[in-house]
């Protein structure tokens, strides 16, 4: 079946009058390893991973778009797409009916089998740390067929992220963050995608990289550590000083807390392009609090 | 070894309940001085230097664990007793599920913004905290269960309707998940249980509802035995049945729903408590639900300690850390049982 | 009727119906201090279910039960169980309790649930065990115990109540011979001490040692009167179909019958 629609593809390519670059079939290798040939740009995308739909968005081409998953809420015109379930329902029939030339989904979706062995083209990709969002977009913007603009928007991104780096007051500078994840306390440390991003910021984390990038940390290790700064969601800061102990904390007490709403938090955990709004919007968090003693 | 077997098995019926509860209690003492001791950096005794964490976290939170531990293990001893049944453990009667939907329900309406039941129902339960909406919710839990199974008359319709409501209110929160992934996260946190973080407030609504479940408890423990006999020849000794079960089941929905809603839903510890007891001393219900207690402290607490331990300054999961000592104990009984038999 | 007249136990016309079938079907009887009663009768023929609701634990559907000329259902639970005592037919066995608290068990009705036993209930209790040869593993978990001890445990628990109306369902099954029979002869002591015993008994010729013999087929009561009754020894027979034929013989002086069977 694949070669078949192989050789068709070919043989549109050879016979229709084509645009020069357009006509050249794209071969793209996803993160599972796989190869995928497309014949043109994609042109109708479904995208079933919040980081993928916004590489495709930040790449300008969201009008490509034709069905996204539950969880994609950035830009908010996404939100208005056919959602197509999230990464253990994807609703397989909508999607096929969408007619879709391209299909990016994360490395563990349940989808991924079916999706394939329907012969829809599938590209499996799931960033995790910068390394992979940069691998991630120049992937993407090829299938695009906008090799160029994925290689302006990588710039882009790092000049955003030197820039923000650059508005950080040198009191801040090397001082240690602490960003919590999730309760128990989950922390996340220098290894884990969040922690690049503070690092690029030019800020430390009390969480070295040898415990790994999400560990469960005690409590009292936070409490020794005495961070700087606190990064947390709106939700959980609103409870913090009901921990037993944590209104010590001297970040707490000068009032040194991110709590950020959905929007920045979603960008700062979510290891895709936007950690530069992710990064930008912890800049402005800073420049609003008091400087560390 | 089997003369030594022999030889356990004799000691067992003989040890008196005075002295287990003696050995227990020491060991209890044991793991409060290592609870105060085990910090971010594994045991330390530097006692006047860490003053203020030991006063603020290791304190509350080692009486805590031990608190919450008594109050599984009395839930799993008269769950057990209820129901005639060395498998039941306190989460059989809606309890769990109650408390899980309770808590998914308040992180959903927390974060969620267009539904608008969940807005409506979500912030009543979201000024009670989530300690407070597990407990309303497995107290709920489990008065579901007693209206579908009308009443605690018969004990395999109760147990029928616990696992029905069960099952139900676990679906219902699994859909709330669904639609708000930081559900998901908070969910997944209370569902193994935690004992990260136990305040003094904590410890003090576990103390209270231990006070109040434990002694009425004990007092009562003589339906328990009575129901050994069978329903028949307990209701012939005068003995009313109803009634007197539906205020044992509502001290194991208080018992429960205290411990649940402060450290989540540990695992093993109302389960084997009672049976950690049994296999020691031969004892009626009253010393069997006052001993569980004791038992289950020393296993929370013991799994407290050494989840803060064992990889400092990282933690391991208390549920996991109950699971994998309780589950190592039924090996334990089972390979006992192979070689007695 | 005065409650000091009245026999301790008295139904007229009872009916029970189970299952679409009439399990007990107009039985009348009255069972007097001072007597033991076997009740007999082939499988199914309503034994059980007649001493349940003799109990009180079944309610009938038709007919007058009294427990001391009083309606048994217009006592107070705890009062009626201080008088009437009742050992049910299949005795639990997964228990981990030890055998001492479940003979203590039966002076819950004396004290209640949350009273505190004294020293009449330790003195009912003992003899209780003494009688049933139960005392020396007082302390072992009922689970320990074969079924011969455990259902000597049991049957202690009802005698440990001190009813005067004792309704015991095949108290001697499990039982060797030397404990049946130690177990009678208690028995048949706390009649003569004015209680009122009635047991479902399988054993013919244990049966017909009684005072008196109740005779249940079918449902109905088919005869009831002493073992010397030639009419009763007739039902009898007749009612388990001539399996067996009924002689006379003299034992320690005494005439007694003994079922023989018609092999």
């Amino acid at each position: 079946m694949k070669l078949h629609r192989a050789v068709v593809a070919w043989l549109l390519a050879e016979l229709l009058p084509v645009a020069p670059a357009a006509a050249e079939p794209i071969t793209l290798r996803d993160d599972a390893g796989s190869s995928v040939m497309l014949a043109r740009p994609a042109e109708r995308i479904v995208s079933l991973l919040p980081s993928l739909t916004e590489t495709v968005c930040e790449l300008q081409a969201c009008d490509r778009l034709v069905g996204v998953d539950r969880h994609s809420d950035w830009p908010a015109a996404v939100k208005a797409l056919p959602q197509l379930g999230g990464l253990e329902d994807t609703q397989i029939e909508r999607l096929v009916a969408l007619k879709p030339d391209l299909v990016l989904v994360a490395r563990s979706s349940r989808a991924l089998q079916r999706l394939r062995a329907l012969g829809l083209p599938v590209l499996a990709l799931e960033p995790q740390n910068a390394a992979d969002t940069a691998r991630v977009i120049t992937t993407v913007a090829a299938a695009l067929g906008r090799s160029e603009a994925g290689a302006q928007l990588q710039q882009r991104l790092q000049q955003r992220l030197a820039a923000a780096a650059a508005r950080v007051p040198a009191a801040w500078r090397g001082r240690a963050l602490y960003v919590e994840v999730a309760s128990t306390p989950y922390a996340a440390g220098e290894a884990s995608f969040i922690g690049e991003t503070i690092r690029a910021l030019g800020l430390g984390n009390i969480v070295p990289a040898a415990l790994g990038p999400f560990p469960q940390l005690n409590p009292e290790f936070v409490l020794r550590a005495q961070p700087a700064l606190l990064v947390l969601p709106r939700r959980v800061a609103e409870e913090l000083p009901r921990r037993p102990g944590w209104a010590r904390l001297q970040a707490v007490a000068a009032g040194r807390i991110c709590a950020l709403a959905a929007d920045p938090w979603d960008a700062l955990v979510r290891p895709g392009p936007r950690a530069a709004d992710a990064a930008e919007a912890l800049v402005d968090c800073l420049l609003r609090l008091p400087p560390p003693a | 070894m089997n003369t030594l077997v022999r030889r356990l098995v004799a000691t067992r019926t003989a040890a008196s309940p005075m002295r287990l509860a003696a050995a227990l209690l020491l060991v209890l003492l044991a793991l409060v001085l290592l609870g105060l001791a085990a910090g971010a950096e594994g045991l330390s005794t530097a006692w006047a230097q860490d003053a203020a964490l030991i006063g603020d976290i290791r304190a509350p939170r080692t009486l805590g664990a031990a608190l919450a531990g008594a109050l599984l293990g009395l839930a799993g001893a008269l769950s057990q007793g209820l129901f005639r049944n060395p498998l039941a453990d306190p989460y059989l009667l809606g309890t769990a599920a109650g408390a899980g939907l309770a808590v998914t329900l308040v992180l959903a309406a927390g974060g969620l913004l267009g539904v608008e039941l969940g807005l409506a129902t979500g912030g009543a339960l979201a000024r009670l905290g989530l300690s407070g909406a597990a407990f309303v919710g497995a107290i709920g839990g489990m008065a579901l269960t007693l209206v579908m199974a009308r009443g605690a008359t018969r004990p395999l319709t109760l147990l029928l309707a616990g696992v029905v409501v069960g099952v139900l209110l676990t679906a219902l929160g699994d859909l709330l998940v669904l639609a708000s992934p930081e559900a998901l996260r908070g969910q997944r946190v209370f569902m193994i249980g935690s004992t990260s973080f136990l305040g003094w407030d904590s410890a003090a609504a576990l103390a209270l509802g231990l006070a109040v479940a434990l002694p009425l408890a004990v007092r009562l423990a003589r339906v328990l035995d009575a129901l050994v006999l069978g329903e028949a020849s307990a209701t012939s000794l005068g003995l009313a049945l109803p009634r007197l079960r539906l205020v044992l089941v509502a001290l194991l929905a208080l018992a429960t729903g205290c411990a649940v809603a402060q450290v989540g839903l540990v695992a093993f510890v109302g389960l084997v408590a009672p049976h950690l007891v049994r296999r020691l001393v031969v004892v009626r219900h009253g010393a069997l639900l006052a001993l569980s207690a004791l038992a289950g402290a020393v296993l929370l607490l013991g799994a407290d300690v050494a989840a803060r331990v064992l990889v400092a300054p990282q933690e391991l999961p208390v549920g996991v850390l109950t699971a994998v000592f309780g589950g190592a104990y039924l090996l334990l009984l089972l390979w006992r049982r192979g070689r007695l038999a | 009727m005065t409650q000091d007249t009245a026999p301790p136990l008295e139904g007229r016309g009872l009916v029970c119906t189970l299952g679409g079938r009439r399990v007990v079907d107009g039985v009348s009887l009255a069972l007097q201090a001072g007597q033991w009663a076997a009740l007999v009768g082939p499988n199914g023929a309503g034994k059980s279910t007649l001493l349940q609701l003799l109990a009180g634990l079944h309610a009938a559907e038709a007919g007058e039960l009294r427990l001391q000329g009083r309606p048994l259902a217009a006592w107070p639970p705890r009062e009626r169980a201080t008088r009437l005592a009742w050992l049910a037919q299949q005795g639990e066995a997964e228990a981990e309790l030890p055998a001492r608290s479940l003979v203590e068990l039966g002076r819950l009705p004396r004290h209640g649930l949350l009273g505190a036993p004294d020293a009449t209930d330790a003195t009912a209790v003992a003899l209780a065990m003494a009688e049933t040869e139960t005392t020396a593993f007082a302390a072992r978990r009922l689970s320990e115990l074969s079924g011969g001890e455990r259902q000597r445990v049991l049957v202690a628990r009802a005698l440990a109540v001190e009813a005067g109306v004792l309704l015991l369902d095949e108290p001697v099954a499990h039982l060797d011979a030397p404990h049946q029979l130690a177990l009678l002869r208690g028995l048949r002591q706390r009649a003569r001490d004015g209680a009122a015993v009635a047991v479902v008994l399988h054993d013919l010729n244990l049966a017909l040692a009684a005072d008196r013999v109740l005779v249940m087929d079918r449902g109905r009561l088919v005869a009831d009167g002493p073992p010397a009754d030639a009419a009763l020894r007739a039902a009898l027979v007749a009612v388990f179909g001539h399996a067996f034929t009924v002689e006379q013989v003299v034992a320690a002086g005494q005439p007694r019958w003994i079922a023989v069977p018609s092999v």
